[in-house]
């Protein structure tokens, strides 16, 4: 939430049980095409603490939003249907925190993993509030 | 035209010859004249020798036997009978220097139709048919200008001044209407300026423009002719310009008169050589039939080209099933129509065999090409079919490459529809089912979150088959990377190592599946059965083909034939022109290598 002022606003994790270690949530915009996905992922994560600032449908508006929102962390998948969650990154990634997703695994997309400026990779169904965190608080 | 015929025509020729050359020698005389003039006398003359009136009536001869020999072969009906006439136009010609009134007349009027005529052979040469319309229009304006000047001359000559060519002796025209020799005289001079001046140039112009527009066979066969009438030609203007000089040097009347002569010999002599040239043709393809027996039927065009001297020559074959004409490897070939090629359509028995597409210049002697298809008749039938079993062939190989290519397609369809469809789904639904997992653990229920725990773990494992499942039916990192990436991705989950060598480029889609699944399909193999310690996988491109090479240092003994899969991927490698070699010894180890044509 950015109020008029321009002063970012992080309320207090509700859910302290689960990240009791956090004092203020991580903020997460959600880039991918299947809305069924979006909400499920956006569900799970809000209850394991973050916020979820926005969503995104393909590469293009999720560059702007990232823009807009300035997200601590952007979930981008990678099959978008007008560019590549890889090229996304090159973009967004290292001034915003990238986390590479799809429900296809890193090895099926070779080298370009490895090679992308993305924090890293979650399998779809690995997904989860710790995964992320493992990634995105790594230093 | 039979042999007494021609004798007779010579005969007749020999006879017309000893009238005209004593028409000539008696017309004009062989004296010297002294003729008195205001600065004294000047002698003039002889304006004929013995000499050069036999050489003129040999030239009026010398066509005639041409044309008779013209007639008896390829050239009957056409150029022939023009040749013919031209010679005894031309004896007949040398009548009006006769001192008969009747005889001078007729023949004045009509004797420069030889010069036309032989124009006209020159144009129409070597078809007999003028078909351009400034050549005709040159043809019409030379035997129009000979008789209307001729007529106008005669109109006015009283017989008093001495006409051009023409001794000084006084002749009668039968035609004279009003006396004024000086008129008479300017007319010629304009008739000279006109047509040995003004059409003769054009008629080198034309004969150039004929020589540099010609096809490279014809310029072959035209050049000898064509450069003799322009000699004979170019000597008419030089006849015109010294008609017009005060008092032009003897010498250069007695070169000009040699220089005529030997201009339509020569201009007899390429006839002649060009008829030599076309029986040469002719005998070229008598030996057609002994050469086509030992022609192998894809060299059959070349033989054909070397018969009738066309190196451009080319065969069609005609594929009833298609439609269309075919070359001797079965490709589609459309036959021109812009006249730069010629086509000539062989049948048997009213049902299409071959055209060939050869120099138009052949077009002037369609008997020459219908004997040597004829003569190839059989080897063309036997080629026609060959090239059909090809052009089949060729259709069954693009219809299987078309087959590979679609349901390539459609395995990458299918994937991208698991993948975005079902595999999406059960995932939302794990992760759906992992949040009531946490809100279960959190209302402290464990049965419930037993139950969660299980039903998530069965997902796992359904969504890990789905997605082993698309991988298995089309990796996208294939579509997405290439060879290169796909075949590294397949050699880092792959349970025992591998060693790649691939270049990484990419390639067309068709190959680039096609060498992978054989590759997926080696490396299964040597998993299955080989228990190999070392394995490597090469693919590189050379000269448009791609050569994958899977090696193993196992137990051997794969083949093709025993239902392992290769013997289908062998189908789907000879599908795109490939070729898979399988060298599997008991105990050797296995090599696999897969060919495949690629354009990039």
């Amino acid at each position: 939430m950015i109020c008029k002022l321009g002063i970012r606003v992080r309320p207090v994790v509700k859910a302290a049980a689960t990240c009791d270690h956090l004092l203020v949530a991580v903020s997460v915009l959600i880039v991918d095409d299947h809305p069924a996905f979006r909400a499920s992922v956006r569900a799970m994560l809000e209850l394991d603490g973050f916020e979820v600032v926005g969503e995104a449908e393909d590469g293009t508006s999720g560059i702007e939003q990232a823009g807009a929102l300035e997200p601590d962390v952007v979930l981008l998948d990678v099959a978008l249907p007008d560019m590549s969650g890889f090229d996304v990154a090159e973009q967004l990634a290292p001034a915003t925190k990238v986390v590479l997703t799809s429900s296809r695994q890193a090895f099926d997309f070779g080298r370009r993993v490895r090679s992308s400026r993305a924090l890293g990779f979650i399998p779809k169904d690995d997904l989860s509030g710790d995964a992320l965190r493992r990634l995105t608080e790594t230093p | 035209m039979t042999r007494a015929v021609r004798i007779g025509l010579l005969v007749l020729g020999a006879g017309f010859g000893v009238v005209a050359y004593r028409a000539q020698i008696n017309g004009l005389g062989t004296t010297v004249l002294h003729v008195p003039g205001p600065s004294g006398t000047h002698t003039v003359g002889p304006f004929t020798t013995s000499g050069r009136s036999f050489a003129v009536v040999a030239v009026g001869i010398a066509f005639i036997a041409a044309g008779a020999i013209a007639w008896s072969t390829r050239y009957r009906n056409r150029i022939a009978p023009l040749m013919i006439a031209t010679g005894f136009l031309w004896l007949a010609r040398q009548l009006r220097y006769s001192h008969n009134s009747a005889l001078f007349t007729l023949f004045f009027l009509f004797g420069d139709l030889a010069y036309a005529m032989a124009g006209h052979v020159a144009l129409a040469y070597p078809s007999g048919r003028v078909r351009d319309k400034w050549e005709l229009w040159l043809v019409r304006a030379g035997y129009t200008s000979v008789l209307l000047f001729n007529f106008l001359i005669l109109l006015f000559y009283d017989g008093n001044v001495r006409l051009h060519q023409f001794d000084p002796s006084k002749r009668r025209s039968f035609l004279l209407f009003w006396a004024n020799d000086a008129v008479a005289l300017k007319i010629q001079e304009i008739f000279v300026a006109f047509f040995y001046g003004l059409l003769a140039s054009l008629f080198i112009a034309l004969i150039v423009r004929r020589f540099i527009q010609a096809t490279p066979r014809a310029r072959r066969l035209l050049a000898p002719l064509l450069l003799a009438v322009a000699v004979a030609a170019l000597r008419s203007v030089w006849e015109c310009i010294f008609t017009f000089v005060d008092r032009p040097p003897s010498i250069a009347y007695n070169e000009l008169f040699w220089w005529q002569i030997f201009g339509f010999i020569a201009f007899l002599i390429a006839i002649v050589d060009g008829l030599l040239r076309a029986r040469l043709a002719h005998a070229g393809v008598g030996d057609l039939v002994l050469e086509l027996e030992r022609t192998p039927q894809h060299r059959l065009g070349e033989t054909l080209s070397r018969a009738l001297r066309d190196r451009t020559l080319e065969i069609a074959f005609w594929v009833p099933n298609r439609g269309e004409y075919v070359d001797a490897f079965g490709r589609t070939i459309v036959l021109p129509t812009d006249g730069i090629r010629a086509v000539t359509k062989l049948d048997s028995d009213g049902e299409p065999v071959a055209a060939l597409i050869h120099d138009p210049s052949l077009l002037e002697d369609p008997t020459l090409v219908g004997a040597a298809a004829a003569a190839a008749r059989l080897s063309l039938e036997n080629a026609r079919l060959h090239a059909e079993t090809r052009a089949q062939l060729a259709q069954v190989q693009e219809s299987r490459a078309r087959i590979v290519t679609a349901a390539d397609e459609e395995r990458r369809r299918i994937e991208r529809d698991i993948h975005d469809g079902a595999q999406q789904r059960l995932v939302a639904l794990g992760l759906q089912l992992r949040s009531a997992q946490r809100t279960a653990g959190a209302a402290d229920d464990p049965q419930l979150r037993k139950l969660l725990e299980g039903t998530i773990a069965e997902l796992q494992v359904a969504v890990d088959e789905l997605r082993e499942l698309a991988r298995g039916v089309h990796p996208a990192i294939l579509t997405e990377d290439g060879l290169c990436a796909a075949l590294e991705a397949l050699a880092t989950r792959s349970p025992f190592p591998i060693a790649l060598d691939v270049e990484d480029e990419r390639l067309p889609e068709p190959v680039e599946a096609t060498a992978y699944f054989v590759a997926c399909e080696a490396l299964a193999n040597v998993g299955k059965h080989s228990s190999a310690s070392n394995v490597t996988v090469e693919a590189h491109r050379h000269n448009g083909v791609l050569t994958v090479e899977i090696d193993d240092d196992g137990v051997g003994g794969a083949s093709a034939q025993n239902g392992s899969g290769l013997r289908g991927l062998a189908d789907r490698v000879e599908a795109l022109g490939g070729r898979l070699v399988i060298d599997s010894p008991d105990g050797g180890g296995t090599r696999i290598v897969a060919e495949i044509p690629c354009a990039s």
